[in-house]
């Protein structure tokens, strides 16, 4: 392991050059928040065209599936207003 | 100021092999790719110390197209972590990522490669459920594959492939769910391409080595939560089977992810399974032959024939795979219940869908019903709502090419500067 995600506050160990769904997933975080449309966001596709895995960075929507982890990167779901 | 590039979209198979026909006639092109490294869906590439995977051939032939880029020197520049916008009505391209910018290219090849085609399933929205896809994606990049027990469904020989690739990580499935029934279809098996048999007999002798039961003429017919665990119920043959798993891997078969060709200004073209879904053989294969087209087009030389022989048997091949894998979808898909979410964007149900009533247009289909409205553009119920309508899922799209081809946070457009500033 190289470092650690925050996830929501929580640290999350990731190995280097690894997705942010990757290291959530590792760590058994299948259930990624809530979308405005009642879905769950969660992983489906895995490779940016479903968008269904979307996590709040800094504010930004982003891919979960897309977005190489970086030590001390603030994630948080997309619902939870924490970004 | 540099001469316009190519710029072509997709880092795979398809994609350098056609920056390496193009570079052969002369012309240059900037490759773009989302992921971390090349590779594409079947060659992608493993995060540093993880082993490679996949069978020898299939890494031969990735090792030889990338020696074929490098002997092309600065005609060919790669560059991941970046991905396509779109391009406007001026031939103005944006690309956004580590540094967004905008571009004018000479000419664009969307070499995106497929999108996975699942069928709707009451439950298939629930955190756990993705793609078999997504479970490769995981598996060949990281090594490891997913925790705790692990369901296959769907259609098509990819699910023994990733069942098999699941074994040989450590943690087969426990079993494959196969709406058709491969096994009954022993002539039409045995006159595939012989790279096609050896493929998939080494997939099933390790399902059995690792003792995978596979239960065909069966399709899931729902998926419940029960706390932590999926609880996916198989039906087909009058009887049923319930599976209490952690996750499910869902598959149809592949279509193509062409997305953003249209309305502009400069040649836009198409390779590999962005312009037809046939495999991997054939996105090497098509991706020379687009290369050497756009050259062609782009010196005023006659354009060569979009079809070659060697695309004609993938092709056939493919239809040959549709015939062995061949199952009652149409009739699942018309019983499909009201309740069943179609749309995953947007929530739409297949009773929101039936109560649009008889006949609606793309646009009452859209403005009214929102499918194919929501962020994936209709990738995931374009095909759904067309047959449901009973039309024909290869008629246009049901989703009109938007801009950008995919939802962009605002501050990407600001980061990009100016079109005409000049990177
Ligand atoms: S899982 Fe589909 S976009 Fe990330």
């Amino acid at each position: 392991m190289s470092g650690a995600i925050l996830w929501n506050g929580a640290p999350v160990a990731f190995r280097a050059g690894e997705s942010v769904a990757s290291a959530l997933a590792r760590a058994g975080i299948r259930a990624l928040g809530d979308l405005p449309t009642g879905q769950e966001a969660a992983v489906f596709c895995g490779i940016g065209q479903c968008q269904g895995c979307l996590v709040s960075l800094d504010g930004r929507l982003v891919e979960a599936c897309l977005t190489p982890c970086r030590d001390g990167l603030r994630v948080a779901s997309a619902g939870a207003g924490n970004g | 100021m540099a001469e316009p590039r190519v710029l072509i979209v997709g880092a795979g198979l398809a994609g350098l092999a056609a920056a390496v026909g193009l570079a052969r006639a002369g012309f240059a092109s900037l490759v773009v790719d989302q992921a971390r490294a090349p590779g594409g869906a079947i060659h992608r590439q493993p995060l540093p110390g993880v082993a490679a995977h996949g069978l020898p051939a299939q890494r031969r032939r990735w090792q030889n197209l990338r020696a074929e880029v490098t002997a092309e020197g600065d005609r060919i520049e790669i560059l991941c972590n970046h991905r396509f916008a779109g391009i406007d009505a001026d031939g103005v391209a944006l690309l956004t990522g580590e540094r967004s910018r905008f571009i004018r290219p000479a000419a664009v090849i969307l070499a995106t490669g497929a999108t996975e085609r699942v069928v709707p399933v009451p439950g298939w929205t629930l955190p756990g459920v993705t793609t078999v896809g997504a479970i490769q994606t995981q598996l060949k990049t990281t090594g490891e594959p997913p925790a705790g027990r692990v369901l296959l469904a769907g259609s098509g020989p990819l699910l023994c492939a990733a069942a098999a690739e699941l074994a040989a990580a450590g943690n087969p499935p426990v079993a494959i769910v196969e709406a058709g029934r491969p096994f009954r279809h022993a002539a039409d098996a045995l006159a595939l391409p012989a790279g096609y048999l050896a493929e998939a007999s080494a997939h099933l002798a390790r399902l059995l080595l690792a003792r995978v039961p596979i239960r065909c003429g069966m399709h899931l017919s729902r998926i419940d939560r029960h706390g932590d665990t999926l609880v996916a119920r198989a039906e087909g043959g009058g009887r049923h089977l319930d599976f209490a798993v952690d996750r499910i891997g869902l598959h149809d078969g592949i279509r193509p992810n062409g997305y953003g060709a249209a309305g502009t200004t400069v040649p836009v073209a198409l390779a590999g399974d962005a312009r037809e879904a046939l495999g991997a053989r054939a996105a090497l294969e098509d991706g020379r032959r687009a290369g050497a087209a756009l050259a062609a087009r782009l010196a005023g030389r006659p354009v060569p024939p979009d079809m070659s022989p060697a695309l004609e048997r993938e092709r056939a091949a493919q239809q040959r795979l549709r015939r062995i894998h061949a199952h009652d979808l149409g009739a699942r898909l018309v019983a499909i219940g009201d309740d069943t979410v179609l749309c995953r964007c947007e929530n739409r149900t297949a009773g929101d869908l039936r109560a649009l009533g008889g006949d609606p247009t793309d646009r009452e289909l859209r403005l009214r019903g929102r499918f194919a409205m929501g962020r994936c553009q209709g990738r995931f119920c374009g095909e759904w709502v067309r047959r449901l309508q009973g039309d024909d899922p290869a008629d246009a799209p049901l989703g009109a090419v938007r801009l950008p081809v995919r939802p962009l946070p605002l501050a990407d457009l600001i980061d990009a500067g100016e079109p005409d500033e000049e990177n």
